[in-house]
């Protein structure tokens, strides 16, 4: 089962369908890191973490103060999801050694406990969950923000409604123009999560960049005709100083049930050059699996 | 003791023979006698207390977010509760946020809508739109 595709005119590249088991008891593996050219999106499917004592690794991992954090949360499954989410972050790095702390806005960030003669790579990730998927996004470098929902995911309000209310114009217009309803409903969940990865990628909260205030446009970026390329460029409506148009996106599907969309900052991307954004399944210090490496064209 | 469940209770001054009117329903209402001791949210001896929604828009709003978030008609909804902790995510809130609008005919500007995070911030912000619109009406 290839749990994705690549709805954008992306090059596709399938690269590594190897697995990498893990002991459990044995050292973690060194930082693996994206290069700056690089996005690397981790997801856990929490349904198919069961074991006690795993999860009780876990909470090995944990600093004092995100255990405590983890403890707070009062519904099992949102404590299960909140450990999963910091376990699949820790296993990545060194244990024990970073910290999450929010920005002025709310935003979690990396915060590293370093020594003097060790200087910290820039890291950057962002999180986000559905009840039965969990995704990391991570970059160097550069400020990055994902969003995931559930394909099958069903609103409560009239579609178009709900576009109207939160989309640009010419984004409903888009979206009105499509017949099929399913389609429709599919497209502006997909919408909807890259308009929230552009804004928790910004990482000044829903109000930082009302979702109306900007069109995310689904067109050529290359004046040439024979280009068969498309891009996704932002286009501000308002206060164009304080949206920037330097942002890559892409859009794929995880686990044939969830749409995720990635948006990262362009710096350590030479213009012109591809994103590589490279998707892998993992248990966190049980196994990861190299679902995909994608090779995103601007 | 009869002890009743009850919401949101607005006392007033007028205290009717050592009775409490409680004229909505949710706090643990001890009887005459136990007064002095049985109420932990009285502050003054005048037995005031101004909640900031009324009760009827927590009930909406409780109502609403159950039907968002396909939770059961007795399931526990507090005013403090989290819609994070009832498991909405971005989504679910906007669109929390969407249907409570046409509920009540308001206007939620997006600084204020992430701000809404409890039942009883939204009944709080849906009372002080409301009246702000009917002033200008």
């Amino acid at each position: 089962m290839f749990p994705y595709s690549c709805k954008l005119c992306l090059k596709i590249k399938i690269h590594c369908v190897n697995q990498r088991m893990f002991c459990t008891s044995s050292l973690l593996s060194p930082l693996q890191l994206p290069s700056q050219m690089e996005t690397h999106l981790w997801y856990i499917l929490p349904n198919e973490v069961k074991s006690e004592s795993l999860m009780k690794k876990y909470v090995d991992l944990l600093s004092p103060i995100e255990k405590e954090h983890v403890c707070s949360m009062r519904r099992d499954e949102l404590q299960k999801n909140a450990l999963l989410a910091r376990a699949l972050i820790c296993s990545q790095v060194s244990p024990r050694s970073i910290e999450f702390k929010k920005n002025a806005h709310g935003k979690p960030e990396v915060c590293w406990q370093h020594s003097d003669d060790w200087h910290p790579p820039p890291l950057h990730f962002n999180l986000s969950h559905t009840s039965s998927l969990i995704a990391c996004g991570i970059t160097v470098g550069s400020p990055i923000g994902i969003d995931v929902e559930e394909k099958q995911r069903t609103m409560k309000n009239n579609i178009l409604s709900f576009a109207r209310r939160y989309f640009s114009r010419e984004e409903v217009e888009r979206l009105s123009a499509i017949s099929d309803p399913e389609v429709q409903r599919q497209e502006v969940i997909k919408l909807w999560t890259l308009k929230e990865a552009y804004v928790k990628a910004l990482g000044t909260g829903f109000a930082g960049a009302p979702f109306n205030t900007f069109t995310i446009r689904f067109g050529s970026a290359n004046p040439n005709p024979n280009a068969k390329d498309s891009a996704m460029v932002i286009v501000p409506l308002e206060n164009p100083s304080l949206l920037s148009t330097n942002w890559r996106f892409a859009q794929v599907e995880l686990a044939g049930s969830h749409y995720a969309a990635i948006c990262r900052e362009n710096g350590g991307i030479s213009e012109g050059a591809p994103m590589k954004l490279i998707v892998r399944k993992t248990v966190p210090l049980v196994e990861e699996h190299c679902v995909s490496e994608i090779d995103t064209v601007v | 003791m009869a002890a009743v469940p009850v919401t949101c209770v607005r006392l007033t001054t007028s205290m009717h023979n050592n009775q409490i009117v409680r004229k909505n329903s949710t706090f643990m209402i001890v009887p005459m006698g136990r007064i002095e001791r049985g109420f932990p949210c009285l502050r003054s001896s005048r037995f005031q207390i101004a909640c900031a929604a009324k009760p009827e828009t927590v009930t909406k709003v409780c109502e609403i977010v159950k039907t968002q978030l396909a939770l059961s008609a007795d399931s526990e909804v507090a005013p403090d509760s989290k819609f994070s902790a009832l498991g909405a995510d971005s989504l679910d809130t906007v669109e929390i946020v969407m249907t409570l609008e046409e509920e009540f005919g308001i206007s939620v500007e997006e600084e204020n809508s992430q701000n809404i995070t409890t039942v009883q911030e939204a009944a709080d912000l849906i009372e002080k739109l409301v009246e702000k619109k009917n002033e200008t009406a």
